[in-house]
């Protein structure tokens, strides 16, 4: 089956089995192995990706169900500067250990901010429910995303943010 | 391996469905079906995908009547500031449900359509008197949602069959509602014990009731007893102590990870009042408009 739909703008259509994962799509066929591949049945959130913006597991999504939509992967959140405001949070607050959670938990964050720019711990903690760490405990998550928040909200406050 | 058929419309769905009525099965948000499929409990080998179909998602509220497309994700019901409103209960139970991805993707068709004893939408549907509607090869039909549950993992859609909407009453006024549940953990968990109320006051006195259950039976179940307990009462303490005893009666739970039946019982028997009562002050404006009740009906925590 033709596969096509856009990945962090760029367009790509590939022939591939009608029942491949959106999760297979991105790591097998085209190598961006960012998106980990976790549980497979929905519950650790390892493998969330932006569908048309929202955030979804791709462990449950067909690829052919994401046909002509955009799709955003942790690959596509860097910008010329570096990393985004939520992956430098992730680093500075020591938010990420062995990191395997991490990309799924940045795009939940993504995902968050867009809505609510200034969320609380408790909807922090809610928007990641979905999404299971094993190392941190998750206090320095919920601080990371604190700090990214407050950090987004200024650079959208700032001048310099109008230059885009 | 599974085929894949997108379907351009409903009719193109339900034709393929009927021309291969034991093989193939619809696809809706796949969170349950792929679940299901990677864990062997299922093995389709042909996928109708529902998910771009046009005319079936989405919700509209037409006066006292609610109309909810089998397509809905239960994302889009949570944030409805109006159905917050009108159907808090169904908001509540969405809330509740997964997490944001999987809401994001999961709809209310393939809650009710997967038959799971402990899924959250019934209860909250079956207190509105919700009626299924279905399209087969024979054409359209409807049944009342307290019957579209046969068996866990049955409901009465035939091979073929797609469900295409709900519709249920919400009445707009004097009317309250809450979905209450019962978790080992706090989130990303299945209900151990889930319970819907609806209540309808007039003259100060509940001139309505309903009650409704899920994960205690073998299908999701609405308890009649409990209601008659309250029917023409202002809620006192033994009027609700003695709907829980009949809701605790009438069910009839298994004991699993989530608890045994004995528990489950009791459990229901405090979420019963617990629910009717939040209902309660919300019909009677005496509750915060647009604030969710706990997930257990008390605060325990913050
Ligand atoms: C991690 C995780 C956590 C979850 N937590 C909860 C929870 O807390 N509470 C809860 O209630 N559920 C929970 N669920 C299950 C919930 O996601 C599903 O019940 C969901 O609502 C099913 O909808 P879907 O669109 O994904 O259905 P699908 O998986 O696409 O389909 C489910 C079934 O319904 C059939 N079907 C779908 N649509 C139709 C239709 N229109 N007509 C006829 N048949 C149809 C399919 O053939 C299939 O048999 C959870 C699931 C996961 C993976
Ligand atoms: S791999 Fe998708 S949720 Fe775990
Ligand atoms: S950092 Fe190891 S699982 Fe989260």
């Amino acid at each position: 089956m033709r596969v096509a739909l856009e990945i962090n703008g760029d367009d790509y259509a590939r022939d591939v089995e009608p029942d491949l994962t959106l999760l297979s799509f991105l790591r097998d066929v085209l190598g961006l192995t960012g998106t980990k591949w976790g549980c497979l049945t929905g519950d650790c959130g390892a493998c969330t990706v932006l569908v048309d913006g929202k955030p979804v597991v791709s462990c449950l999504q067909l690829a052919c169900q994401a046909q002509g939509r955009e799709v955003t992967t942790v690959e596509g959140l860097e910008t010329p500067g570096g990393l985004d405001e939520v992956q430098a949070a992730f680093v500075s607050n020591g938010a990420t250990q062995c990191g395997f959670c991490t990309p799924g938990m940045v795009m939940s964050v993504e995902a968050l901010l867009r809505t609510n720019p200034s969320p609380n711990e408790a909807e922090i903690r809610e928007a990641l429910a979905g999404n299971l760490c094993r190392c941190t405990g998750y206090s320095k998550i919920v601080d990371a995303v604190l700090q990214a928040a407050a950090e987004r909200r200024s650079a959208v406050g700032s001048p310099a943010a109008d230059v885009s | 391996m599974a085929d894949v058929f997108i379907p351009g419309s409903l009719e193109e769905a339900v034709d393929f469905l009927a021309d291969h009525p034991t093989t193939a099965m619809p696809i809706a948000g796949g969170t349950d079906l792929l679940v299901d499929a990677r864990t062997g409990r299922s093995r389709p080998e042909r996928l109708v995908d529902l998910s771009g179909l046009r005319g079936i998602e989405g919700f509209e509220l037409d006066g006292e009547l609610l109309r909810v497309g089998a397509l809905t994700r239960i994302r889009s019901i949570e944030l409805d500031a109006e159905l917050g409103r009108r159907a808090t209960a169904l908001v509540e139970a969405a809330r509740v449900l997964g997490s944001v991805q999987i809401r994001t993707m999961a709809t209310v068709g393939g809650n009710l359509c997967h038959g799971t004893p402990s899924a959250e939408m019934p209860p909250s549907l079956l207190v509105h008197d919700a009626v299924a509607e279905i399209t087969g090869k024979g054409g359209q039909y409807s049944v009342p949602l307290a019957a579209f549950f046969v068996a866990p993992g049955r409901t009465v859609l035939a091979p073929g069959d797609l469900l295409t909407s709900v519709r249920a009453r919400v009445p707009s006024s004097a009317a309250g509602s809450c979905y209450l549940r019962q978790t080992v953990r706090w989130s990303m968990d299945l209900a151990g014990v889930g319970v819907a109320a609806s209540v309808h006051v007039e003259g100060g006195a509940v001139s309505n009731a309903r009650v409704a259950l899920c994960a205690v039976a073998p299908v999701p179940m609405v308890v009649t007893g409990a209601e008659n307990a309250v029917m023409g009462t202002s809620l006192a303490p033994d009027a609700l102590a003695e709907a829980g005893r009949r809701a605790a009666e009438a069910c009839s739970p298994i004991s699993d990870a989530r608890g045994t039946a004995e528990y489950r019982r009791q459990v229901v028997s405090v979420l019963v009042p617990r629910a009717l009562r939040i209902a309660w002050l919300r019909a009677t404006g005496s509750w915060p408009e647009g604030s969710p009740a706990p997930v257990n009906g008390v605060w325990t925590r913050e």
